[in-house]
């Protein structure tokens, strides 16, 4: 199969593939490493990833250095992304960008993850609070991210914080019905029983038996909603909800790109390539995670 | 059924309702100190209180607020002293124009790509639009935007992108085509992407089979057979990006200088115009609720199988 098509038709061409336990993390990667696509969504990922974590040492210039003398350049042989309306080095202010926006991102997905991830699996084990949480979780999903974002920002004000708040709010009600659904089936399991039979406590229960047995689906769920939370923080930052000039943030820096959009497009462009960028080839791994970790989960 | 449907929303609508309560009490200026002054002696501040009835119990005072909020009253903008209600007729028409808009251009799109790749499965073709609805789903909005107002909008000197001009009916519909576009081409990806496998799907089952068997054209095998049996994954995906279609509604509409609720919602958070931005937040919520309740009807009408479970 073609490079580009592979994971997503192997997704769409469903039954074919053959739902082989993988239970080794090497396997995992032999396997993530045979696909073309996967490869390179990895590597470039990783690329982007190094490069934000190490933006105060790999970046060519401060990027909050202002020089009017040479704003809006187009990209050059000294400035790579060319630089913004204040002469600041674009490719700096990505490298720094692109460093909030991921962990904005990563802080969603991981804390949303946690708290999902914890009431799914205590509705699944307590029955009693099960109608409880998932009617809170089923309120909690008639809230769109982005009017999360836009309610915490009217309240605390803007910045990184609300932003940060809105993503994990809105990644918990998702998390928590797929942690759920996870650990009902876990629950039916016999080991439960026998747990249960030769009286290990309720906690030990939840944590040794049910959570971790959840992980592998919740962790597919997170990689793939990685890239979704990205889009819907950039586009808070792009509102002006979330981190404020001259923090660089990608979609922060799209939007005051697009104030000289005619006459400099690449002030605009090039942040919104970069979250572009990102948000591809975490979605393109993520496919590609899940088809190997996953198969039941390719609807 | 949609009874049953239309019970299950309401603790929905009554959260909605309570969250903007909340957004409303949460703000962190006390109303009865902006109503006297700073320097308000405290008994003239309890005063206004009393009258306002901030000094009751918080349910009592939810309560009140749903009374206001189903009497249609919503306060009053901090900026233009205009109802907060006015405000959100004047947008509430815009935003739909547009949802429906980009919905007119994203259904028929996704629908008529999906087709093509699942029917030409394998070619070039069918590569080129699984790769492209990839992309379009891991492209922000803004981009979009950004792109089609550099080249359509300005370069090429095609189509007007801010503002609103008026009604679709009277000349308004060149300036809604930009806007649309860029908010359908959330949809186009993901429709096309479901549309493709659905079609699939389909296209393996017996009946498919008989109506080629009967020798029907191939081309009302997959319209009448295979297209209308893949449209019922599609209606439900459909409502489940409700939420992005919202969520992209408002980053459009601050973008094309769009007149909607969007628009208005992030104004107002900008100018800390607290009512106005509460009662358009509200707006969008309850919207969203409605189209999820839109689609499960949809869903029945649809496939009647659903309706006996």
């Amino acid at each position: 199969m073609s490079a580009v098509a592979s994971p997503v038709a192997a997704a769409a061409a469903a039954p074919a593939s053959v739902p082989t336990p993988v239970g080794r993390r090497s396997a995992l990667a032999v396997r993530l490493m045979r696909d073309r696509v996967a490869l390179v969504s990895a590597v470039v990922l990783g690329l982007i990833v190094l490069s934000a974590m190490l933006a105060p040492w790999v970046a060519p210039y401060d990027p909050y250095f202002t020089d009017l003398a040479i704003a809006m350049q187009t990209p050059s042989a000294a400035h790579w992304f060319g630089t913004d309306n204040t002469g600041r080095d674009l490719l700096s202010r990505v490298l720094y960008g692109s460093r909030n926006t991921l962990m904005m991102g990563l802080a969603g997905v991981l804390m949303g993850g946690a708290l999902g991830a914890l009431l799914g699996i205590l509705a699944a084990f307590y029955q009693r609070v099960d109608p409880w949480i998932m009617r809170a979780v089923d309120i909690m999903l008639a809230f769109p991210a982005i009017l999360i974002g836009l309610a915490v920002a009217a309240i605390f004000g803007s910045g990184l914080t609300a932003v940060v708040f809105a993503l994990v709010v809105s990644t918990v009600p998702d998390v928590a019905r797929v942690a759920r659904g996870a650990a009902v089936g876990v629950m039916g399991q016999e080991f439960m029983e026998a747990g249960r039979a030769v009286g290990v406590p309720d906690r030990t229960l939840i944590w040794r038996y049910l959570a971790l047995n959840c992980v592998p689906t919740i962790a597919v769920f997170l990689t793939l909603r990685f890239g979704q939370v990205i889009l819907v923080g950039a586009s808070l930052g792009f509102l002006g909800m979330g981190a404020q000039p001259p923090v660089a943030e990608l979609g922060m820096m799209a939007s005051q790109g697009r104030d000289f959009l005619f006459m400099a497009p690449h002030i605009a462009v090039i942040p919104s390539l970069a979250i572009f960028a990102i948000v591809l080839t975490a979605n393109l791994l993520g496919d590609a995670v899940r088809d190997v970790l996953d198969p039941r989960l390719q609807q | 059924m949609i009874v049953r449907r239309l019970l299950v929303s309401m603790p929905a609508l009554i959260g909605v309702l309570f969250l903007c309560f909340c957004l409303m009490k949460a703000v962190p200026n006390d109303p009865a100190l902006i109503i006297a002054g700073a320097d308000a002696r405290p008994e003239v501040v309890a005063g206004i209180r009393k009258d306002l009835g901030l000094d009751r119990p918080m349910l009592l005072q939810f309560l009140d607020y749903i009374v206001h909020v189903a009497q249609g009253d919503l306060g009053r903008s901090i900026i233009s002293n205009k109802a907060v209600s006015e405000e959100l007729a004047d947008t509430i028409g815009p935003t739909t124009e547009l949802m429906l808009g980009s919905m007119l251009l994203a259904v028929p799109l996704g629908l008529v790509l999906g087709t093509l790749a699942a029917v030409q499965r394998g070619s070039w073709l069918d590569r080129a639009i699984v790769a492209m609805s990839v992309a379009g789903v891991s492209m922000p909005v803004f981009f979009v935007g950004l792109i089609l107002i550099q080249y359509v909008g300005y370069v090429w000197d095609l189509l007007p992108f801010t503002g609103r001009t008026g009604p679709v009916w009277d000349g308004g519909l060149p300036a809604l085509i930009l806007p649309s576009l860029t908010l359908g081409s959330v949809l186009i990806g993901p429709i096309a992407r479901l549309t493709r496998t659905a079609v699939l799907e389909v296209l393996g089952a017996d009946f498919v089979r008989t109506a080629r068997a009967k020798g029907l054209r191939e081309w009302r095998v997959i319209i009448h057979h295979a297209l209308r049996n893949a449209l019922i994954p599609v209606v439900t995906l459909v409502g489940l990006q409700a939420a992005f279609l919202l969520g992209g509604a408002v980053v459009t509409e601050t973008m094309f200088s769009w007149p909607g609720v969007g628009r208005l919602a992030v104004g107002a958070i900008v100018s800390s115009d607290f009512p106005t931005a509460q009662g358009a937040i509200m707006i969008l919520a309850l919207a969203f609720l409605f189209i999820n309740l839109l689609v499960d009807v949809l869903y029945v009408v649809l496939d009647p199988r659903v309706q006996r479970t």
